[in-house]
């Protein structure tokens, strides 16, 4: 009985039925302006290298638009599937560390126990006037001692 | 003896029929003629033989530790596993090695099981075929079956023979190959949007997503924090139990995994169907359904039937927004996961120097592939302040619609829906990497995506070869956290089938066909 | 909100840098670089208005500032936030790092209890609402100490808001006057700390120290209610009072552990508000008073000579005493928040919403911990003032300078002499040689017993105030010996035998007759002199009052 249901509802022409295999369109959009794509770049840290990788953003972006067709007025955004749940809480104890050792290990660049990353606050649009040497928050600090930089929070 | 269950192994074992040297060996060397499948990245042999060493000094003693000891069993190499490298089969991991295992592997590991090796992916789990990681594609086993070699020479299709072969599906692809090939027992893959689930079908295997919550993520590389699962593919649905059992339950370095305490997960022999009520969403009747998938669930739905259980159509409206929303989501996450690998810490670092942002782009522009490249990009614009609200909270809205659906087809009196796992059997590569990877995706998770947006359990169980000698499995639906029951009924569907084994002695006798592959392989293979 | 008028080119009236010295002290070893040149700092901006003033019309001169804060304190805890890794001020590079702490692929976050109580009870401290729910939130920028490429903090839901925090400055011309004010605050949010850079210009690299990443933090959002550098100052002394009454934070600015940033803009009163510039890690009280200042003063030349405000981030240069542009923070900044999938929700219970048979580790209760709170410094300055009669300017030094309060109760505890007079010793007397040494009051050389000793030999008239003021600068040298010896060895007791005192008159008034005559003719200035002469021969031994007595009687005035 349940067969004979399938079968009849798969009768009904294909063409009517909407998949949800949604193909994406084939051209992009053409609306990521260049300002947006070196805004990106310049967050994400990657670069999109081609043409095609911004067709390719476009298309997922137009893509992304067909969820505007969907009514959520009144809907609550889900984050998680356990938001009705307690959240797990840790007692205050000391239970990790002392491993610096097995951490420099997978590190290309260290001097002694630190990590080393090359001379900070420089973003990039600004490298290619700085070249070589730039000389960053060093305006204000000491000779070539180690400082501080300025936080971020 | 590869291809016994893991209880009657785990029997074997005890009896003294086979040692877990002598078990651990004969998957090792499996795994060195199966090498040209590419299912393992990394293969952990000497591990993998010290671990049987012990096994066996316990079983000698008479103290094993229980139905894993001395199991061969392979990983998903997106799983941090303590001392071996850990690559995400990405360019930016090679060289790796982590301090720790994830929950999950050491859970495995303190049951006495060996772990043979680390499997291939797509590059961070970002994809659907296992054939875009940076160490090449995995092969599906079956295009080396019998099965489908009599079917192949029955209709020629003009291609060579070897530059046919078959896509496993994925992106837990390595470890579905790796089990389908007995090289191992059980492995783990992840699922995020079906990435255990469409391997294991177009692989013929058991492939189990667990309710989110139910079994730690941590050690398991994310690609999706709020839909990663750890996943389970075995080669019956007995053998996902056993595995599940020991990797159930709360984690305190997971604050996503339940705090409830588990039960039991053994799977009753008899269950009384005729109590049951299996779900048919009808919004999973799509035209891009193959008609032997579509002839398979109709099949198997009156199978449910005529054995007294109740069958009935049931409505998800918003599962056509699934993958679109999924496609927000997944990319927002993505952008901000892989936000970590700079090259400072670990992993690919570049030789540029001048400034910490140079070298960090320039590190993360050698380290991921496109796709990676792609989906940061687009996640990135969906999380701008100006498109938070249009894209993203709008995928949390959808993702609501699309949980509630399930809520309410279950709360209406189903106990298990009852879907296809994938469109159609496994295509061949060349076919596959006709698409872009996210149109693939958007494909190819279709019936599996929705399930990861409610954190519900499912399971795919092979069902029968197609009239090309190729496995199509279905998939079945539980409620959250009642996996034990979704399970019950797997097992059930998969004694009443009677799905064929691979045969594959062809492929493990002959030595030339694994060493002419090999050639093949060496090109996708390692090239470090 | 209405900020008082900042006016200048009236003489007299200059924008004032003054203020902060009163209450405030830069602490020794704190912070970066030597102490800067006072006069050095005021003249680099405050005079340059002077010659454009004269140029605006009326009513043009009228600026008002508006300041809000965003104050971040590490919170006093075992361990991380999210994390098993010691909380620890110094320690060798990377030692206090778990590999979540390091960012390694795969690793969770898992919430420390004590945070949560933490910023639970510096809430209900701070009259905030507490939100029984609140989320965690992820904000990206890319920093070389920022491991994971994004910060986990409380964006949209934070664990309190809504509060108030009341505090006082002084005014009138001796600042003697107290005036109490309020700044509400917009929230107090959980997050994590970042780990520390170490620029090594000479060979071009930066040393990465994750020992800090991770550490719990609290931060305070204060509505833009301040006006100027040393209401800012008050609002952050008291906060910090606060937070160490609780025990939330050590709050000490030199290591970091309260750290200050400052939104600041001007406007003419009853305009839109200006354009507003980020002022960072402000670490010492006093430099957040004098970058503030500076800062408005800079937007208001800027203005008042055609200038434009850029919304932008800038530093405090203590050395230079102004703020200068940060590079780093240039471009269009967006953190592109997220809710950190990892933590679902944190719910927080009250007595009547607490759920039976759950594990009493797994749920905080908001009014245990309201139970819980210890005396804040507001209540202990009342306290003084009502129980020992204090002025309330007297009770707000007492707590603002580190361990003066627990000094002075010591005295007291010791001592027979009035609070009153305790009071005033410690503030003056002490405080004044402590000042002037540069010192902190737990490297005072006079312990609270030694000033009780002494206070108790003033009460009992054994000396005169004068010699109590001589032997405490003795016991200020510190030589090891007690008031008592002091005044034995220096026979400094007051002369209490009225025939030997009278002696003495007798005997002065024999060798001055010249003043004798003076004061018999009427002056009355005279007998001061006589006196002051008399105590000269006692050495000051003798209580001015009885020899008063003494010479009018024997002067038969």
């Amino acid at each position: 009985m349940w067969a004979r249901a399938v079968w009849l509802a798969l009768r009904v022409p294909l063409g009517r039925r909407r998949g949800f295999t949604c193909q994406a369109d084939s051209q992009g959009s053409g609306r990521i302006t260049a300002d947006v794509i070196e805004h990106l770049e310049r967050l994400a840290l990657v670069d999109f290298g081609s043409r095609e990788a911004v067709v390719r953003l476009e298309k997922a972006v137009a893509f992304a638009d067909r969820l505007h067709a969907v009514d959520t007025d009144g809907v609550e955004p889900m984050e998680s599937v356990l938001e009705d749940r307690c959240l797990y809480l840790r007692s205050d104890y000391i239970a990790e560390g002392n491993c610096a050792e097995e951490l420099l290990q997978n590190s290309h660049r260290v001097v002694e126990e630190y990590f080393v990353a090359p001379p900070g606050n420089i973003s990039l649009p600004q490298l290619g006037e700085q070249l070589p040497f730039p000389t960053d928050s060093s305006s204000h600090s000491g000779k070539g001692i180690p400082h501080e930089h300025v936080e971020e929070q | 003896m590869l291809g016994r269950t893991l209880r009657e192994v785990s029997t074997a074992l005890k009896q003294g029929q086979i040692t877990p040297t002598e078990l651990c060996r004969k998957c090792l060397s499996l795994i060195q003629k199966t090498k040209f499948l590419n299912a393992y990245i990394t293969v952990s042999e000497e591990v993998a033989l010290k671990q049987a060493e012990e096994s066996e000094k316990r079983y000698k003693k008479g103290q094993s530790l229980g139905d894993l000891d001395g199991i061969p069993i392979a990983v998903k190499d997106n799983f941090s596993t303590s001392g071996i490298e850990t690559t995400c089969a990405s360019n930016m991991l090679k060289g790796y090695i982590p301090p720790y295992n994830a929950t999950v592997v050491q859970k495995l590991l303190d049951q006495g099981a060996l772990l043979m090796g680390k499997t291939n992916l797509d590059e961070f789990a970002m994809g659907s075929g296992s054939t875009d990681g940076v160490f090449g594609p995995v092969k599906n086993p079956w295009s080396y079956s019998k099965q489908y070699r009599e079917k192949q020479q029955q209709n020629p299709h003009g291609e060579s023979e070897d530059s046919n072969w078959l896509i496993t599906g994925g992106s837990s692809g390595g470890s579905a190959a790796a089990v389908s090939a007995f090289t191992c027992f059980a492995a783990l893959g992840s699922d995020t949007g079906g990435s255990t689930r469409n391997p294991a079908a177009h692989c013929g295997l058991v492939g189990f997503k667990p309710s989110y919550g139910l079994v730690s993520r941590h050690g398991l590389i994310p690609l999706v924090n709020s839909m990663d699962v750890p996943g389970i593919l075995t080669r019956y649905v007995d053998d996902t139990a056993i595995v599940l059992g020991i990797l159930a339950g709360h984690d305190p370095k997971d604050s996503t995994t339940v705090q409830d305490p588990v039960k039991s997960f053994v799977l009753p022999n008899l269950i009384d169907v005729s109590k049951l009520c299996i779900g048919i969403p009808k919004e999973y009747l799509v035209p891009e359904l193959s008609s032997e998938v579509r002839s398979l669930w109709s099949k198997a739905a009156d199978l449910f039937e005529s054995e007294g259980a109740k069958v009935i159509e049931v409505s998800l409206p918003h599962t056509c927004y699934s993958i679109v929303c999924y496609h927000i989501l997944c990319t927002s996450e993505v952008a901000s996961n892989m936000a970590r690998f700079d090259g400072l810490e670990y992993g690919h670092r570049c030789d540029i120097n001048v400034s910490t942002e140079a070298m960090y782009a320039a590190t993360r522009r050698e380290g991921f592939n496109d796709v990676v490249r792609g989906r940061i990009l687009s996640g990135n614009f969906f999380l701008l302040k100006e498109n938070y609200e249009n894209y993203f909270i709008k995928a949390q809205k959808v993702r609501r619609l699309i949980a509630n659906d399930f809520v309410n087809v279950f709360n209406s009196g189903v106990d298990v829906l009852l879907t296809p796992t994938t469109l159609r059997e496994a295509v061949s590569y060349l076919e596959f990497i006709k698409e872009d990877n996210r149109t693939r995706s958007a494909q190819d998770d279709i019936f599996t995506q929705a399930v990861n947006m409610a954190g519900l359990p499912a399971v795919n169980v092979p069902m029968a070869l197609s009239s090309q000698g190729l496995p199509i499995g279905l998939q079945f639906i539980g409620r959250a956290f009642c996996d034990q029951q979704l399970l019950s009924v797997a097992k059930w569907f998969e004694k009443q089938v009677q799905f064929p084994v691979i045969q594959l002695q062809q492929l493990m006798d002959d030595c030339s066909l694994s060493l002419e592959n090999e050639k093949l392989a060496s090109v996708s293979l390692k090239q470090q | 909100m209405a900020a008082p008028m900042l006016r200048w080119g009236c003489p007299g009236t200059r924008w004032a840098l003054a203020g902060i010295g009163g209450g405030f002290r830069h602490r020794r070893g704190a912070s970066i670089g030597s102490t800067p040149n006072p006069t050095r700092e005021q003249s680099t901006v405050a005079q340059k208005p002077l010659h454009t003033a004269q140029k605006l019309r009326k009513g043009e001169h009228k600026w008002a500032a508006v300041v809000g804060l965003e104050i971040h304190a590490q919170i006093s805890s075992n361990s991380k936030l999210f994390s098993g890794s010691q909380v620890c001020f110094a320690a060798p590079p990377n030692s206090l790092v778990s590999f979540f702490d390091a960012s390694l692929p795969g690793t969770l976050p898992v919430l420390n209890r004590r945070c949560v109580e933490a910023a639970v009870m510096t809430g209900l401290a701070l009259n905030c609402h507490i939100n029984k729910k609140s989320s965690f939130d992820r904000k990206h920028y890319f920093y070389a100490d920022l491991p994971a490429g994004y910060q986990i903090t409380q964006q949209r839901l934070p664990i309190a808001a809504n509060g108030s925090l009341a505090y006082s400055v002084c005014v009138g011309k001796k600042r003697g006057q107290l005036v109490s004010k309020r700044v509400r605050i917009k929230q107090i949010q959980l997050e994590q700390d970042s780990g520390k850079s170490l620029h090594d210009d000479l060979r071009a690299q930066t040393l990465i120290d994750l020992n800090r990443a991770g550490v719990g933090l609290l931060e305070v959002v204060l509505e833009p209610d301040l006006s100027c550098g040393e209401e800012a100052a008050a609002v952050v002394r008291e906060l910090q009072l606060i937070l160490q009454a609780l025990g939330t934070s050590q709050a000490n600015m030199a290591e970091g552990q309260l750290r200050v940033d400052a939104n600041i803009s001007v406007h003419h009163p009853g305009e839109p508000l200006g354009i507003r510039t980020e002022v960072k890690n402000l670490n010492s009280i006093r430099f957040l008073a004098k970058a503030i200042d500076y800062e408005i003063q800079r937007q208001i030349n800027e203005l008042e000579t055609g200038g434009k405000i850029l919304n932008e981030t800038r530093s405090f240069d203590s050395k230079l005493g102004c703020t200068v542009p940060m590079r780093d923070k240039e471009g269009k900044q967006d953190y592109r928040f997220m809710p950190e999938p990892n933590l679902p929700p944190l719910v927080l219970y009250d007595s009547t919403t607490l759920p039976a048979g759950v594990d009493s580790q797994q749920v905080i209760n908001i009014d245990q911990i309201r139970d819980m709170l210890p005396e804040l410094p507001s209540v202990t300055r009342e306290q003084l003032v009502q129980q020992y009669g204090l002025l309330p300017e007297h009770s707000v030094t007492l707590l603002n300078e580190v361990g003066l309060l627990e000094f002075f109760q010591n005295v007291i505890k010791e001592t027979r002499a009035e609070p009153k007079k305790v009071a005033s010793w410690v503030l003056n007397t002490f405080l004044g040689y402590l000042k002037q040494q540069n010192l902190t009051v737990s490297e005072s050389p006079v312990t609270p017993s030694a000033l009780a000793e002494l206070l108790d030999l003033l009460e009992r008239k054994a000396i005169s105030s004068s010699v109590a003021k001589q032997v405490f600068q003795e016991l200020w040298r510190g030589q090891g010996k007690t008031a008592a010896q002091i005044v034995s060895e220096q026979k400094l007791e007051l002369l209490q035998d009225p025939a030997a005192l009278e002696q003495l008159c007798l005997a002065t008034m024999e060798e001055h007759p010249q003043v004798v005559m003076d004061v018999k003719k009427g002056n009355p200035r005279a007998i001061n002199k006589l006196i002051g002469l008399v105590r000269k021969a006692t050495l000051s031994r003798a209580d001015p009052a009885l020899i008063k007595d003494i010479l009018e009687k024997r002067l038969w005035l």
